[in-house]
């Protein structure tokens, strides 16, 4: 496993890369950018840039398909379907929603990308958790329709993204969702 | 001097065990007479004051109510002199003449860590750095910064979503999710070569990742076989390893100080707490049961010869807010160390295993706080325009 692991390692991106690679270490600043030892200043202290690589090393396991965002910006063709607070479980009335993406992937071959969000109530990594718990919901019921779950996968954003930017029922009700979308190969 | 205290202690304490622990981590308060008029002295004068507030162990007093007197000042030859000494007996703690460093920071970092050790014989803080994801626009990236927040800096520009930074344990490498290709992933940054690599990618959710006290795996959460479980692996992505197998989600583990066991969050008995587990994987150990909702567990490595003790901290949600705490092993029971109204989270430990991080918001708006477990106190640090979540101390 591991010398297959291995064998697959290569370089993404380097056309990106190569002017950024090891050219741009910042010296440091010898006052601090901050001008002051005090913590309680309220003026954000400057950030200095980004300096890493962009070229990325795959080195551990694991696979999945290569989807690019502009592939997920085709949205709004399936209502999202809500869910109740801290919960994964798909409520009858949301049903009809799954109903109709599965007659979409019926006498095709797309692809979908089924996507799990939260409200902002919960911490950030239970929440990333609890986004894949609906997300994988959402795909159970799509299985149980017929769809091969190898044209299914899915993606949590925990509490991240949200649909509304309000602090109220009304906005963490709709921000508790999957959202769907097809991809066009 | 320091022994004695530690015996009288131990004597009141069988009367007295509350007061005592209390009484035995007081703060040892010094004034701070800084590094005379100079430019470069009253830079570094601040750098050190600040850190001695920070410090935990620690505080700031005016020369009529300090037990110990700081003074220092700057050679003509750029290095810097300083000692510090105890106002009763007049013993010198410290007596020190530090090379001249065109870092004034960094200079200023390195005595100060060394008046705590002189005077508590602890590791001091000053000198470490803190890992944590900025926020720029609907975008989070990498960034780290000087403990203090101080000397901010975007490691990533360009990965679109970024959570759950956690450092290696010798301080060369960073692990963190990122949806740099839509899916949430789990890379390493090497700090040094300034490469990163995929640790794990497989379908579904890659997240949560922590390294091993040895630095030589990771404990994860992945959703690769249905809910989100735990699993470990080596950091050469070899030898994975399903440690869960329940039908609720667990995520985010830490190491036990030993590198033997985990503690996590489940929820497969309906609210998220905390429980822990061998690394080797078994049964699972509930640790928390109240409030009812509890998660972020992060256990405490302190180093030997430290005061204090291995403590696992963590985030209650208690009247719909979120406060840190920290889980009491004698009683089971959660101590809220930072409940004030606020919304408190992503605890996480200094080295020296006293004081912690935390993303504080108020009104909607987050900064970082440093919390020292012993006193309860909470210190400010500098806020990010845009907002920052998850810092995570570095070694």
């Amino acid at each position: 496993m591991k010398s297959k692991v291995l064998t697959r390692t290569m370089i993404l991106a380097l056309v990106a890369t190569l002017s950024l690679v090891g050219c741009k270490k910042k010296p440091l600043q010898p006052t601090g950018p901050t001008g002051s030892g005090s913590g309680n200043t309220a003026t954000p202290p400057p950030i200095t840039g980004s300096d890493i690589s962009s070229g990325i090393t795959i080195a551990g396991p694991g696979e999945r398909p290569l989807v690019k965002p502009s592939d997920l910006e085709k949205r709004g063709e399936f209502t999202p379907v809500y869910f109740d607070y801290d919960s994964a479980k798909i409520k009858p009335s949301e049903m009809p929603k799954i109903t109709t993406v599965s007659e979409a992937l019926k006498g095709n071959s797309k692809k979908l990308v089924i996507e799990g969000y939260c409200d902002e109530r919960g911490t950030a990594e239970y929440n990333r958790a609890l986004g894949e718990r609906r997300a994988q919901a959402a795909l159970a019921e799509l299985k149980r329709f017929g769809i091969d779950a190898s044209r299914l996968s899915t993606i949590s954003f925990g509490k991240d993204h949200p649909l509304e930017q309000g602090h109220d029922d009304t906005a963490w009700s709709r921000n508790r969702r999957c959202e769907f979308v097809t991809l066009d190969k | 001097m320091r022994l004695l205290i530690v015996m009288m202690l131990v004597v009141v304490s069988a009367a007295n065990a509350q007061v005592t622990v209390v009484k035995g981590f007081q703060k040892r308060l010094v004034a701070v007479n800084g590094f005379g008029t100079t430019a470069l002295g009253a830079k570094l004068t601040e750098v050190v004051a600040n850190d001695v507030r920070l410090s935990g162990y620690l505080g700031l007093a005016k020369a009529e109510g300090a037990e110990f007197v700081q003074q220092g000042n700057v050679r003509t030859d750029g290095s810097v002199e300083c000692y510090v000494t105890h106002v009763v007996t007049k013993k010198m703690f410290l007596s020190k003449a530090y090379p001249g460093n065109p870092d004034l920071r960094r200079l200023a970092h390195t005595i100060s860590d060394e008046i705590v050790n002189a005077i508590t014989g602890q590791r001091g803080i000053a000198q470490t750095k803190i890992a944590f994801i900025l926020k720029r626009g609907r975008d989070k990236e990498l960034a780290v910064m000087d403990y203090d927040g101080a000397n901010p800096h975007q490691l990533t520009t360009a990965d679109r979503l970024c959570a759950h930074p956690r450092w290696s344990p010798d301080g060369t490498r960073i692990i963190y999710t990122s949806y740099w290709q839509v899916f949430p992933d789990v890379l390493e940054v090497n700090l040094f070569s300034r490469q990163r690599r995929v640790i794990a990618r497989f379908p579904g959710l890659n997240t949560g990742a922590e390294y091993s006290p040895d630095g030589l795996w990771i404990a994860l959460t992945l959703s690769k076989d249905g809910n989100p479980e735990l699993y470990t692996m080596g950091v050469d992505g070899s030898g994975l390893r399903r440690l869960t197998n329940t039908r609720g989600a667990e995520s985010s583990p830490t190491w036990s100080p030993d590198g033997r066991q985990i503690a996590f969050v489940s929820d497969e008995r309906g609210s998220p707490q905390i429980y822990v587990m061998s690394r080797d994987g078994g049964e699972l150990e509930r640790l928390t049961v109240s409030p009812s909702y509890n998660t972020e567990p992060s256990w405490s490595h302190p180093p030997a010869g430290s005061d204090m003790k291995p403590m696992l901290a963590l985030t209650s949600r208690v009247g719909g807010k979120f406060q840190v705490g920290i889980y009491d092993s004698g009683t089971r029971e959660v101590i809220a160390k930072a409940a004030d109204g606020d919304d408190n989270e992503d605890p996480s430990w200094s080295p020296n295993g006293r004081m912690l991080v935390f993303a504080k918001t108020r009104n909607w708006r987050s900064r970082f706080y440093l919390l020292d477990v012993v006193t309860g106190e909470q210190l400010e640090l500098p806020a990010f325009e845009g907002g920052a979540s998850e810092p995570s101390w570095g070694p």
